[in-house]
């Protein structure tokens, strides 16, 4: 009969359709992610100061976005809580590093700077510039005598890109991608201070 | 001044907020710097209003679905509005965003320009082929200082690079040992105590032997040149050292290179942002589109069913009407056309219902009438027919009824005829009217005898034509009983007759009598043979007459005396029985049929008297019977219907029955078809019968006669009371 085909026939072409569509798509881009890989708090000096190492990683939207002149921000926080066995842990101190990244397209450099003071630096690509933001050494907490009480303490840390300072058209769809919605997972380590 | 419901005035706000928040919405994809903030708000209020409204049509038309489910009135049509102010609505809408939507999407793009592009990149790649020329030179002159410093060291190092700076003119000088570390530096900017250890990158490259240079752009101080050259140390090409020179690039240069790198990067971030743009846009659009789209709907729903309501009021009033629920009133509705109708309608129905009213009060009026007629016929001993036109019975009285002894109500709708054909006796009555009625006359006035099953009656008839054409005419009779006036007028009569008779016949037989006996006895003894028979066969006869003569005279005396009754409780079957006994040696041989009913209530009444009355009967039935075999029956019963308070007794024969010229005087005195009857017997019973207010009847059955006696159980109080007086 004309109008009949036998189904391994439709299967076939069903699986070709697949592959032609798979093949036909663009490479699916390699998505993003923060995490923080390592903290080390310690005292010096009656300092508390925290060592750390962070990963990141943009995706290639975010890396696209940025070498299309796009400026981001990414921002560290960390805090120092103090536990409370009784209740959630008391915050002591709530500290945050913004940097804004750049590509500079005569320089072709990537420019990290850190927004509180206006230090920048500039990288030949974009992994040495991720890999100095990731790298933190003695970040500064606290005096022990600005400590009002001694005991068993929390420090915490985490990183995120920060949405509201992207383009206005870009917040939109940065709302909705998952590929924009990048932030760490709090990682948290104890600290007995005395 | 147009009224509008509260529904509406909300509507109208609610219109007004989704323009405003419409408005706001458009201004903030423009990016404004005032509504930018507010656009993610804006976009979400929209989409929460979105599902709102779309909630708000769902449950519409759930609801017209419902309605036309059941079918309401005005669902249909509420349904045709709707789809038209939708189809209205919808259509136009979708073709504008069409277009909007191709506008726009070719509008943005044609902002970006491939030449501006090219443009741009042409003026990048310039810049940076300007720079690279300063770059190699200051690579070179970096280079030669690398040399002047071969063979400085320790202390001098400082010295010699701060020279060599001033020298070739670079703003920072670094020496670094082979793994980086900072030998020593020198900087036009004491500020800056430390300078930055270069890339990793970087110092594998040196360390390759390939100098860098390249330009390194610095927050707050410019565009700079950053090279790094190996610096050989005094003691040999073994230990390297590193140079590193930052060198700022000229304020002109860096002036238009920072613009080139602005424009460029804006560009590129506009051209980036293109697509987000073009997204942004067709989303606003898109909403506006939908909400107004949507809110049309919605409007459309409560516009339909407000330009619907007063028709679906108006079908729901004239349902009623129809259905007979006159006086119903319809909401007011405006004053258009729809609202004159609605007015009209309201107008319409209020008549309705005063007509609808009066005919009721009339009908009532009617009813009130008739019940009064009625009651009216029914008091009355008169009996009353009316017949209709075609002459079948249309009403009568329960005095009609009982006077002809026939369940008129059985004929109603009929004619007599047809009642005549179930009850025989009905018959002569029946044609005698429609003779009547059939006659010219309006109105006529007759008398009639009629038998009926409970004997022959005397009617004093009248009939008149009713007044009025077709079903409304017709005949009316009025009839009266006077069978008991006539037969009181010759009883009356005859009393009269009686008491003067014996009382004129009386004096004269004691004498005559007397006088026959002395004849016998003075001269019948002088006289001898055949005379003296004569005179005593004469004498006897005149004194055996006269005895005859005074024993008629007697009987006529005590018929005409008044009477004085001793009532008591009498057991009438016990009488019967006594009797029928007194009966059964009678030289006729007589056969006696008893039908007594049993528990036959007491009856109070002159036991003397009934007795004679029974006498009468049982010597009456026995005469009528003449030769042969006599048969009596006698039957007692308790009297039904509206002789329920009386007892019955039938004396019934086997005679030839009444003389038919006879039955009309049957009870009067000196009234007998028998040879040797006295002629009182049958004038006492019935005087009796009066006496104790009874009822007494007689008529011929088939094979003989049949007189029956009706007497109450209790006697009136005021004929015992003349009694006893």
């Amino acid at each position: 009969m004309a109008f009949t085909m036998p189904v391994w026939k439709s299967i076939k072409r069903l699986a070709l359709a697949l592959g032609l569509i798979l093949v036909a798509t663009p490479a699916i881009a390699q998505p993003g992610e923060f995490s923080v890989d390592e903290i080390n708090p310690r005292v010096e000096d009656n300092l508390l100061a925290v060592d750390a190492r962070i990963e990141y990683a943009l995706g290639d939207t975010v890396i696209e976005a940025l070498e299309n002149g796009v400026e981001l921000v990414i921002t560290q926080t960390l805090r120092l809580e103090r536990k409370r066995w009784w209740w959630s842990n008391a915050t002591v101190i709530n500290q945050q590093r913004r940097y804004r990244l750049q590509y500079h397209a005569i320089s072709r450099r990537y420019v990290l700077t850190r927004l509180a003071n206006g230090d920048s630096r500039s990288f030949r690509n974009l992994d040495s510039l991720l890999a100095r933001l990731g790298n933190i050494e003695a970040w500064p907490v606290i005096h022990d005598d600005q400590l009002n009480a001694s005991g068993h303490y929390d420090v915490v840390l985490m990183t995120q890109l920060e949405l509201d300072t992207l383009p206005r058209l870009l917040r939109t769809v940065a709302l909705v991608n998952a590929d924009w919605k990048l932030r760490s997972p709090s990682v948290s380590h104890s600290v007995v201070l005395p | 001044m147009i009224r509008l419901p509260r529904q509406g005035w909300v509507r109208i706000v609610l219109s007004v907020l989704l323009i405003l928040s419409l408005y706001l919405l458009s201004a903030a994809t423009e990016n404004t710097a005032r509504f930018g903030r507010l656009y993610l708000w804006l976009l979400l209020l929209n989409g929460v209003v979105l599902f709102i409204l779309l909630g708000l049509i769902v449950n519409n038309l759930w609801q017209l679905t419902r309605s036309l489910r059941l079918r309401e009135a005005g669902s249909r049509l509420t349904l045709r509005l709707m789809a038209l102010f939708v189809v209205l609505a919808v259509l136009p809408g979708m073709v504008v965003y069409g277009f909007s939507m191709q506008f726009l999407q070719r509008g943005v793009d044609s902002w970006f320009d491939v030449r501006i592009e090219r443009a741009l990149d042409d003026a990048l790649t310039l810049s940076q082929a300007s720079l690279d020329q300063r770059m190699r030179d200051m690579q070179q002159r970096l280079e030669d200082a690398a040399g002047e410093l071969s063979d400085v060291e320790g202390e001098m190092v400082p010295i010699t690079l701060g020279d060599l700076r001033a020298r070739t003119g670079a703003s920072e000088l670094v020496l670094l040992g082979e793994n980086g570390r900072i030998i020593a530096a020198s900087s036009i900017d004491t500020a800056n105590i430390l300078p930055h250890r270069p890339e990793e990158s970087i110092l594998l490259q040196l360390r390759q032997g390939r100098p860098y240079v390249g330009l390194d752009p610095i927050e707050n101080a410019g565009l700079h040149i950053r090279a790094l050259v190996q610096a050989p140390g005094p003691s040999g090409p073994s230990s390297k050292r590193i140079l590193q020179g930052l060198f700022q690039v000229s304020p002109r240069m860096n002036d238009l290179a920072d613009e080139v790198e602005t424009a460029f990067s804006e560009y590129r971030e506009l051209a980036y942002l293109r697509g987000p743009l073009k997204d942004s846009f067709s989303l606003t659009l898109s909403l506006v589109l939908l909400l107004s789209l949507l809110f049309a709907v919605w409007s459309a729903f409560y516009l339909a069913r407000r330009l619907v309501a007063p028709v679906s009021r108006l079908a729901e009033g004239t349902r009623a009407m129809a259905a007979g629920e006159y006086g119903t009133q319809l909401p007011p509705g405006g004053n258009d056309e729809l609202g004159f109708l609605v007015r009209s309608f309201n107008d319409m129905s209020q008549r309705v219902a005063e007509v609808r009213d009066a005919a009721r009060q009339s009908q009532a009026l009617v009813e009130s009438q008739r019940a009064y007629l009625e009651t009216v016929l029914g008091r009355l001993s008169s009996g009353v027919l009316a017949l209709a036109p075609d002459g079948s019975l249309r009403t009568f009285n329960q005095a009609a009824s009982a006077i002809l002894s026939v369940p008129l109500a059985e004929g109603v709708g009929h004619p007599l005829s047809a009642l005549a054909a179930r009850y025989p006796n009905f018959g002569p009555f029946a044609e005698w009217v429609a003779g009547h009625c059939q006659g010219n006359a309006n109105e006529w006035r007759a008398e009639l005898v009629i038998d009926t099953s409970e004997g022959r009656r005397s009617l004093m008839c009248s009939g008149a034509v009713l007044p009025g054409e077709g079903d409304s005419g017709g005949d009316v009779i009025v009839f009266d009983d006077v069978t008991t006036l006539i037969q009181a007028q010759r009883d009356s009569a005859w009393g009269e007759v009686a008491r003067r008779l014996a009382h004129e016949i009386r004096n004269p037989l004691t004498p005559i009598q007397l006088s026959a006996e002395r004849l016998q006895h003075k001269i019948g003894e002088g006289l001898s043979g055949d005379q003296a028979a004569l005179m005593q066969r004469s004498t006897e006869t005149i004194i055996h007459q006269v005895e005859a003569m005074k024993d008629m005279v007697q009987a006529f005396s005590e018929y005409a005396r008044p009477p004085t009754l001793r009532p008591q409780a009498v057991d009438l079957n016990r009488l019967v029985n006594e009797v029928v006994e007194l009966y059964r040696g009678e030289s006729e041989q007589p056969t006696f049929n008893l039908a007594l009913a049993a528990d036959l209530p007491r009856l109070e009444a002159d036991p003397g008297r009934l007795r004679q009355l029974l006498n009468n009967l049982l010597r009456n039935a026995l005469e009528a019977a003449g030769a042969g075999e006599c048969q009596v029956s006698v039957e007692t019963a308790e009297g039904e219907g509206r002789y329920a308070d009386m007892l019955e007794l039938h004396v019934q024969d086997n005679g030839p029955g009444f003389a038919e010229s006879m039955l009309n005087q049957l009870f009067e005195p000196y009234v007998s078809t028998k040879p040797r009857g006295s002629g009182l017997g049958l004038a006492i019973v019935k005087k009796i019968v009066e006496e104790h207010n009874g009822m007494i009847s007689a008529r011929n059955v088939d094979g003989g006669a049949r007189i029956s006696v009706r007497l109450p159980q209790r006697m009136a109080s005021d004929t015992r009371t003349g009694d006893s007086q």
